[in-house]
């Protein structure tokens, strides 16, 4: 069979190379590297090289792994791989400005809103493993702050939906791209800047930046999930924060500035990945680093309600005004 | 002998298999589980042997007992009749009740008068059965009866723990109510229609269009069908059968009895009451569903045993499958029946666990449990699927059904241009999250964390226990991959029936007969579904699946606070401490979870706290009040 053979290989060069795992890894280690380099000149500081994520990443590799004596190895070794897997095929549901996404076929906002649970859960279910009590109060405040930005991220998600799909029921990225392309990006139309804002304000919560960094909290029950973890699972942990970052910005770029076309062929691919990179570079700059510059760590009540009142009700605007056709 | 004996067979088979239980099994435990197994098996291998005739040649069964059909245009006999949805639901039932047969085995050997459990037990299946077979009204409402009274019954069967007969009283009180409503619908239908078979009732409606009598019956019918499944505000005894019933039995509550009452509301809207207009019921429906699985799951969080938890989340499933249902279109029919199946599949598996825990430790109060999951690897195992299935973590069942649901919804939002439905979808994803965040609580609570030192010489659970929670796991990562299998086989059958009334009566009196008394079609739609790729992910899979096992091979050092060399010596030279603590003290407990949520809700959750009392003077007072709630929406809007 090979067309089978040929599928097979397709589909594992697309998750493990382009678009998939080492695509998202390098730029994400990419962008954090810049997350910390701006953020080090905005506090006056000089700030580590850029290609600094990488060097930490591979020590870390190198280092040994301990394993606690109350932990399950099993689960608490594979949970941040399977984490690392949902983040690496997350980007192949994404449509590259007009192309169609490289598994077109199930590129749905549901998948994408439940994948990108995964990595979350990942995060609780390993730290719950590794059985600290410094864990269990971090994986508390993993869940509610995913409760939290859950909300706003289902408004904006049905916003779009429906501007895109008007009276038929539309959920497919190609689709919601294929309608940039021919109408213009989502972003210029008004009606959904404020749910634009919302996504804006969703992915420091789902990355876990400051001020929303209350599952990790170093100062305060330093690292929670993360307090027993060591060596090569640390790194993944480290890499899949670092790759939530770029999928977060790109979901954002595919979502609201889908429409822009570099044209077909090996030259658009190439150019699209640089675009798509550029934007996500400037896209972490704003919502993540600024934000982390100018502020301090928010308790995990105040993060709720933030995101329940302040940031639903933003998405919530949008979906009203696109409900009645603006 | 014809397949079409062999519905009758199986019902019948465990009824008898009650008398013979309670005639010859008292004394010996091998001779009434012997008996019980023969009549189980016996109904579940007639039940799966059915697929063949209903699923795949889209027959139906008519079946009158004792060869009396219908003179001169009128039923007067009983007739059982099984079309795809019926069958649906009877391997539902059938699979949830060997399953819970193999496994009461071992879990009730603790238990006396093990006899009376085994009878009540067979009575129960055989109720549920004969509940989703029969084509007669009255007989429904006998099997309910039964299947109450078995229920109220088992429920109080652990009657030396506490809260047993108190859990077992309320079930009683306000499944009477219930069944009072039945049969005073049946009564009404009789009276204004003077027949008791459901196709010629579904026949004569459509005929005459309904009046207020027969709406009347329609909302009591509701109401009684309503409290069999738990629906919120009809739920209050739920909580507390599922939490002291013997685990077994929670399992045959939330796999089928409360699907006995799901069956009955789609039989009731879609066929017997045709002739209303759907339109008008469905806002009915979808709010007392979007109302039940946001309560179901909030109630939830609030919980601090293992069981009653489970309990609440059985009541939140049953309102997306509501929901769904009620939103009387294909994509809404398809999500709906999916969810039901997925929730048998499911649940089923959390309540074993939940049982596994419970015999492992004697307790299922989460605060006092903690770091079994090195002492209970597997039924850990078979936890993390049925809670990953349940909060809809793909590739399993559950998210699949959802994900037909949330399009489901949001599609009749977009092209009903109602918005009150997008709110729906909203509630739905968020209730998803939140079952999420509670079966996180577990988790943690029962399975990771420190073990504290009462629990620490727990042994696995035997073998005979540990086979339905494989079983049951397999089926729900099955459901959740082969996804398009499931649809084509078993789901699309299902719903052509659901749409097919004329089919149905026609089958019962004869063709022809529906045409002649004006019975509709649900108008078809093209199922125009997000299509799941299954090979995408079987592919996925095995990608995943090589790098975890080339990580688990890598070598390892363990290393941990404690290095003695045999965990947990409580030996306070090499203890770790935290922040004071000492290890075995210091394990974050299932109550003290997600506090800045429970801050933010605090109103809510006091409110809801405070009109759960306790007192079944109020839960009645509910009860009836929603059922008049749903009379006036009938008279209202309907009729």
């Amino acid at each position: 069979m090979p067309d089978f053979i040929l599928t097979f290989l397709k589909t594992a060069l697309h998750v493990l190379i382009f678009p998939g795992l080492l695509f998202v890894a390098i730029g994400g280690l990419l962008l954090a590297g810049i997350d910390r380099k701006v953020l080090a000149r905005m506090q006056r500081r000089i700030g580590p090289p850029i290609v600094q994520p990488f060097f930490d990443f591979f020590k870390l590799m190198g280092k040994e792994t301990i394993i606690p004596n109350a932990a399950r190895p099993a689960i608490y070794k594979a949970a941040p791989l399977i984490g690392t897997a949902s983040l690496a095929i997350m980007m192949l549901f994404f449509p590259l400005f007009g192309h169609q996404a490289a598994w077109g076929s199930t590129a749905d906002l549901i998948v994408i809103l439940y994948l990108m649970t995964i990595p979350a859960v990942a995060i609780i279910v390993g730290g719950s493993a590794s059985g600290s009590p410094f864990a269990g109060i971090g994986i508390s405040r993993e869940m509610v702050t995913m409760m939290a930005y859950e909300l706003p991220l289902v408004l904006v998600f049905l916003a779009a939906a429906k501007k895109v799909g008007g009276t038929s029921l539309v959920f497919s990225l190609d689709s919601i791209t294929a309608w940039q392309q021919a109408n213009g990006c989502l972003l210029f139309h008004w009606a959904m800047i404020p749910a634009a804002l919302a996504l804006l304000l969703v992915i420091p919560a789902e990355v876990g930046t400051q001020p929303f960094d209350v599952a990790e909290a170093e100062t305060e029950i330093c690292e929670g999930p993360l307090i027993e973890y060591s060596g090569a699972p640390l790194a993944m942990y480290k890499l899949n924060t670092a790759m939530k970052m770029f999928v977060m910005t790109a979901l954002f770029t595919v979502l609201f500035l889908g429409g822009i076309n570099l044209g077909g062929g090996v030259l658009g691919w190439v150019l699209g990945g640089l675009l798509l990179f550029a934007i996500c570079a400037v896209l972490t700059i704003l919502c993540m680093t600024l934000i982390h510059a100018v502020t301090a760590r928010l308790k995990v009540e105040h993060l709720f309600k933030f995101y329940w009142t302040v940031v639903a009700g933003l998405a919530l605007v949008s979906l009203v005004l696109v409900w009645f056709g603006l | 002998m014809s397949y079409i004996h062999y519905p009758v067979i199986s019902v019948m088979g465990l009824f008898l298999g009650a008398f013979l239980v309670e005639i010859f099994g008292s004394k010996n435990k091998k001779v009434r589980f012997g008996i019980t197994l023969v009549f189980v098996t016996l109904a579940t291998v007639l039940t799966y042997l059915l697929i063949k005739p209903v699923f795949f040649d889209q027959e139906i069964i008519s079946y009158w007992m004792g060869g009396w059909k219908p003179e001169a245009g009128y039923a007067i006999g009983i007739g059982y009749e099984i079309d795809g949805l019926s069958l649906f639901f009877g391997l539902l039932i059938v699979t949830t009740f060997f399953l819970s047969t193999i496994y009461s085995w071992r879990y009730m050997e603790k238990d006396h008068h093990l006899g009376h459990y085994y009878t009540l037990f067979l009575m129960l299946c055989g109720a549920v059965l004969g509940l989703v077979f029969t084509g007669d009204i009255f007989n429904l409402f006998i099997m309910i009866e039964i299947m109450t009274f078995a229920a109220v019954a088992l429920t109080a069967f652990r009657n030396n723990r506490e809260g047993a007969l108190e859990a077992g009283f309320k079930y009683l009180v306000i499944g009477s109510l219930g069944s009072s409503f039945t049969l005073a619908g049946v009564a009404i239908l009789y009276l204004s229609c003077h027949t008791l078979n459901m196709a010629q009732l579904a026949a004569l409606l459509s005929e005459k269009g309904l009046d207020g009598l027969t709406g009347f019956a329609f909302a009591l019918m509701i109401a009684g069908m309503g409290v069999k499944s738990f629906i919120v505000p009809f739920h209050t005894p739920a909580a507390d059968a599922y939490t002291t019933a013997p685990t077994s039995i929670s399992m045959v509550f939330s796999g089928m009895v409360n699907k006995a009452g799901v069956y009955g509301m789609i039989r009731l809207v879609y066929v017997v009451f045709r002739a209303m207009g759907l339109s008008s019921v469905q806002l009915l429906l979808v709010l007392f569903g979007t109302v039940t699985m946001f309560v179901g799951v909030t109630m939830a969080l609030a919980q601090h045993d293992f069981k009653r938890l489970l309990a609440f989340h059985s009541i939140s499933q049953i309102g997306y499958v509501l929901t769904s249902i009620g939103l009387g279109t294909y994509f809404g029919l398809f999500g709906g029946l999916f969810h039901a199946m997925n929730h048998t599949l499911f649940k089923g598996l959390l309540f074993l666990t939940a049982g596994a825990v419970l015999y492992a430790t004697g307790t299922t109060d989460l605060d006092r449990l903690g770091g079994l999951a090195k002492r209970m690897p597997r039924t850990t195992a078979y936890f993390l699927v049925g809670a990953a299935a349940i909060s809809g973590i793909p590739p399993f069942n559950g998210f699949a059904s959802k994900w037909m649901i949330y399009q489901a919804t949001y599609e009749k939002a977009v092209s009903t241009g109602n918005i009150a439905f997008a709110f729906v979808t909203v509630i739905a994803l968020l209730v998803s999250v939140m079952t999420l965040a509670s079966f996180i609580k577990v988790t943690q609570a029962v399975f990771f964390g420190q073990c504290p030192l009462a629990l620490t010489q727990t042994k696995e659970v035997p073998f005979s226990m540990r086979l339905p929670m494989a079983i049951l796991s397999l089926l729900c990562l099955a459901g959740g991959i082969g996804y398009n299998y499931v649809m084509s086989y078993v789901l699309s059958p299902a719903v052509h029936s659901v749409s097919n009334a004329v089919g149905y009566v026609d089958a019962m009196m004869g063709s022809g007969y529906a045409t002649a008394h004006k019975v509709t079609m649900l108008q078809s739609e093209p199922a125009a579904l997000s299509v799941w790729n299954p090979v995408m992910w079987l592919l996925l899979f095995v990608v995943v699946l090589t790098a975890v096992t080339l990580v688990a091979l890598t070598s390892e050092k363990r290393r941990g606070p404690v290095t003695t060399g045999q965990e947990q010596i409580p030996d306070g030279k090499y203890a770790t401490f935290f922040g004071g603590e000492k290890s075995e003290h210091s394990h974050v407990a299932g109550s003290d979870l997600f506090w800045g949520f429970k801050k933010d809700w605090k109103g809510y959750f006091r409110v809801a706290g405070n009109l759960h009392s306790g007192n079944v003077n109020d839960y009645a007072v509910w009860t009836v009040a929603a059922t008049a709630l749903i009379t006036l929406f009938v008279m209202i809007f309907i009729v």
